[in-house]
């Protein structure tokens, strides 16, 4: 009998465990700071986070997505937890919203405030954007969402188009930071 | 005689949890099937339309060529592209090359798109693939994407339909300018296009 009740236990445990993992967090508990204003960003603007400043060794996580993309919404706790977990080790982490710029002071920090986001968020406002996906990775067709894991080099160490899987993306800032979380 | 539940339940929520877990992740872009190179031949394949009457890629196919495009009902990029897909529909079909779209998207079923197309005023045809067969056979990731296949179901576009979703930003008619060319029997300058879009929802 209690063999039966352990294994049903142990299946329970099991079942709750990956439940948890499936479902998106719903906030971040342990922030509770207002988002960060959305900056505007060009081409250049973004160049310029992708060159990063060269005193800066910590690996820089980039992250492309919009309000009006469900999966990027749908990730988005995922995010907000990494950036949690990660910052204290020197994680640098950016995200992109490639919202419309008439959302820059509405739909965006909306969201991000029912997210308790308060990682640096710009907004990417450009004509063309193909240059933009580009100078990220020729190999980005510009599907959202999209994430980057940039070493302390500048190199692309872990990407991601569609909704991350949590995991992967630690397991690489793990290597990234060059220790486990 | 007592029977023992321990052993089923165990299995069975291991097997329900599994399940929701995959049907929640979906198939994401990063472990696609890459798009066929430019120049390679597009097999036929068969679909249903929003009445479910089954066509050929090879029957819809215009006597100059055709514009498969990946589109979606809930995808605001797509949507801000419909008047502009309807457009180029009615443009090319009287030069031979008509537009096919596509609906991929596990999360829009049928009649979504069937209705959908009736308010947007879309006119060409759209075919339902169910379980996104045509989108992995194609790579397509995103909506809206093209593909423009000339007389022999050759791929010799890939990509966007122009550089911006506002009309008004609109500074490179990338897909216009490859039918051009293909129709005058020009080598396509630019044989594609990057833009956002939204994921197409696939089935895991």
């Amino acid at each position: 009998m209690r063999l039966r009740v352990s294994i049903l236990l142990v299946g329970l445990a099991v079942a709750c465990s990956f439940v948890g993992f499936a479902a998106p967090a719903q906030s971040n508990g342990a922030r509770a700071a207002e988002p960060a204003d959305v900056r505007e960003i060009n081409l250049e603007g973004l160049k310029k986070i992708l060159q990063r400043d060269p005193k800066d060794t910590r690996p820089l996580l980039v992250n492309f997505w919009a309000t009006w993309c469900d999966p990027c919404r749908e990730e988005f706790p995922d995010l907000v937890k990494v950036d949690a977990d990660y910052t204290a080790k020197r994680l640098n982490f950016v995200a992109v919203s490639l919202d419309d710029v008439a959302d820059i002071k509405t739909a965006v920090p909306k969201f991000l405030k029912e997210m308790n986001a308060t990682m640096p968020v710009v907004l990417l406002n450009v004509n063309d954007p193909e240059p933009a996906i580009h100078a990220v990775d020729e190999k980005w067709d510009g599907q959202l969402p999209a994430t980057f894991l940039f070493d302390k080099d500048g190199k692309v160490v872990f990407k991601y188009f569609g909704r991350i899987k949590p995991e992967e993306l630690r397991s690489a800032i793990d290597k990234a930071v060059g220790t486990k979380q | 005689m007592k029977k023992n539940y321990a052993l089923p339940l165990f299995l069975a929520s291991i097997l329900i949890v599994a399940f929701a877990a995959v049907a929640g992740s979906g198939r994401n872009g990063s472990d696609l099937p890459a798009p066929p190179a430019l120049g390679t031949t597009i097999d036929d394949f068969k679909l249903p339309d929003t009445d479910g009457a089954e066509h050929s890629l090879k029957s819809l196919t215009g006597k100059n060529g055709a514009v498969l495009i990946f589109i979606s009902v809930q995808c605001p990029v797509s949507n801000a592209y419909n008047e502009r897909m309807e457009k180029l529909a009615q443009d090319y079909k009287a030069r031979g090359v008509n537009v096919i779209g596509i609906n991929s998207n596990n999360t829009e079923p049928v009649a979504q798109v069937k209705s959908h197309a009736g308010e947007k005023h879309l006119t060409f045809t759209i075919l339902k693939d169910d379980g996104n067969k045509i989108a992995d056979r194609l790579g397509a990731t995103k909506t809206p994407e093209v593909y423009v296949l000339d007389t022999s179901s050759k791929l010799v576009y890939h990509g966007r339909i122009d550089n911006s979703q506002k009309l008004e930003g609109i500074t490179s008619n990338d897909l216009r300018e490859a039918l051009d060319e293909m129709l005058s029997g020009k080598p396509i300058s630019k044989t594609g296009g990057a833009a956002f879009g939204c994921t197409i929802k696939r089935v895991s």
